[in-house]
């Protein structure tokens, strides 16, 4: 990845008088962290990167932003807000489209073609005395950790996260500048997690999400991260009906990942944020890959690939699959 | 002891079909298994996916979902929402651990009591089979 060439597209692009600022990535204040950075000026894009630690999905900032209402007098802010995405991060993107979550006049994608990133916590595992100097980088399949002179190959396979490894769509879908070349698409691998899970007896399956589900103290970081869950009343945290209680229970935590996963049904474009950010270590990826693949296999569609497609769960087809209906 | 057990089911009827075809069932006197709680809604597709594991949180042992025949809803395509719909939450269910015989989804029209206590009395059988579902049972909390 040429970084000069991307900051001086980004420093192009806040320059613009229609845009207000760019979001992107930028070192993260310790070891091997990246955290979001918000470029308003051609100085700030200086410090943007693109490693192969950028791993989290920029595109939820683009529904978290609040809506003020704008004084007597006074017109609204109709500039864009650009936004550096990778593959997943642009499917976020074409599906907040789709569900006409945001308006594409509002935004200006920059999209990077992704190699494959690296789990952070794998990472920090294996190669722990390097991590406050280290810079990562891609060099052909492998990474590559340069800490000063010296240079150490990892293998892809020892650290690519897992949402890597199941990616199918590793260039943006949709983008207005595109920065570096274009990537071969992987073979995506098998193991994702569902077909080991099906493979057990029901009771099993429930011992085994028994013990996930217990584990959730009901941060909501699943539902705050994702890129899709943007619901400005959600139901979730409503408290008339309350369909959910509060309650840091089993049951109750059953009942808010089956509804969490429900929404994204048809929805998720994998990419792996829940999982990433849960504190308790819940595979709450496998859910929502479960219902990705059921929607992909019987129903040959998947979501946040065509800005204009109909949302899944808000269309249907007259032959659509009932056998498992009396 | 199965032979005890008896299961606790809730049934979310489309007003315009099943809940009349329920009602033939009964103007007519079928005998069904009395053990489902029927709750009308207006429209198969009216049933949140939230409301199946709500009855299951609050005590159900099964759950019957039922409206109209594909083409034949009263509100044009409300079914066909639904049929999308449940069958992903029943493949939910199913990636979670619940038994699927617990959840039962049919079409059953208005003239069709005699297929109303057909469902019932197989999801009654298939549930009594899966036995008593108090796992998920919402916990009381008592201050």
């Amino acid at each position: 990845m040429d970084l000069d060439k991307l900051r001086k597209t980004a420093a192009e692009i806040v320059s613009r008088d229609d845009v207000k600022y760019l979001i992107g990535w930028r070192r993260g204040t310790f070891g091997y962290r990246v955290s979001p950075h918000f470029v308003r000026d051609a100085a700030g894009a200086d410090e943007l990167i693109f490693s192969p630690l950028c791993i989290s999905n920029l595109a939820n900032y683009l529904t978290l932003v609040e809506k003020l209402p704008v004084p007597r007098g006074q017109e609204p802010d109709t500039r864009k807000v650009a936004l550096m995405v990778k593959g997943c991060d642009s499917r976020a993107v074409a599906q907040l489209l789709a569900e006409k979550g945001i308006k594409r006049e509002e935004v200006v994608v920059v999209g990077l073609p992704c190699p494959g990133m690296i789990d952070r916590k794998l990472l920090a595992e294996k190669y722990p005395e390097t991590e406050q100097a280290a810079e990562i980088r891609w060099r052909g399949e492998d990474f590559v950790l340069v800490d000063g002179e010296e240079e150490t190959v990892i293998p892809r396979a020892e650290v690519l996260a897992e949402k890597c490894r199941l990616c199918r769509h590793p260039n943006p879908v949709l983008s207005d500048v595109t920065v570096g070349e274009p990537v071969e698409p992987w073979a995506a691998a098998e193991d994702s997690g569902v077909a080991e899970i099906m493979a057990k007896n029901a009771e099993e399956r429930w011992a085994y999400w028994e013990e996930q589900f217990s584990k959730c103290i009901r941060c909501y970081s699943c539902k705050n991260a994702c890129p899709l869950c943007y619901c400005e009343d959600c139901i979730l945290d409503r408290l008339d009906p309350i369909w959910v209680n509060r309650s840091v229970n089993f049951s109750e935590n059953t009942a808010f990942h089956l509804a969490r996963a429900f929404h994204l049904a048809g929805r998720c474009i994998e990419c792996g944020e829940c999982e990433r950010v849960c504190p308790a270590g819940i595979p709450l990826g496998k859910l929502n890959r479960m219902l990705a693949q059921t929607v992909r296999e019987e129903y040959e569609f998947e979501p946040g690939l065509d800005p204009e497609a109909e949302p899944f769960q808000a269309s249907y087809k007259p032959d659509d699959p009932e056998e498992f209906i009396l | 002891m199965s032979e005890q057990f008896r299961p606790n089911i809730v049934a979310f009827l489309c007003n315009w079909c099943t809940y009349a075809g329920a009602d033939l069932a009964g103007t007519s006197r079928v005998q069904y298994p009395a053990n489902v709680k029927i709750i009308r809604v207006m429209c198969s597709g009216r049933v949140n996916p939230l409301y199946v594991v709500n009855a299951l949180q609050q005590g159900a042992d099964g759950v019957i979902i039922s409206g109209c025949h594909p083409g034949d809803c009263h509100y044009m395509e409300g079914n066909f929402y639904a049929r999308r719909r449940l069958k992903l939450l029943k493949e939910l269910l199913e990636f979670t651990g619940v038994d699927p015989r617990r959840f039962t989804m049919s079409w059953v029209s208005a003239s069709e009591g005699h297929k109303w206590k057909e469902v019932v009395e197989k999801a009654v059988e298939d549930v009594r089979a899966a036995g008593p579902f108090d796992q998920f049972q919402r916990r009381q909390i008592g201050w």
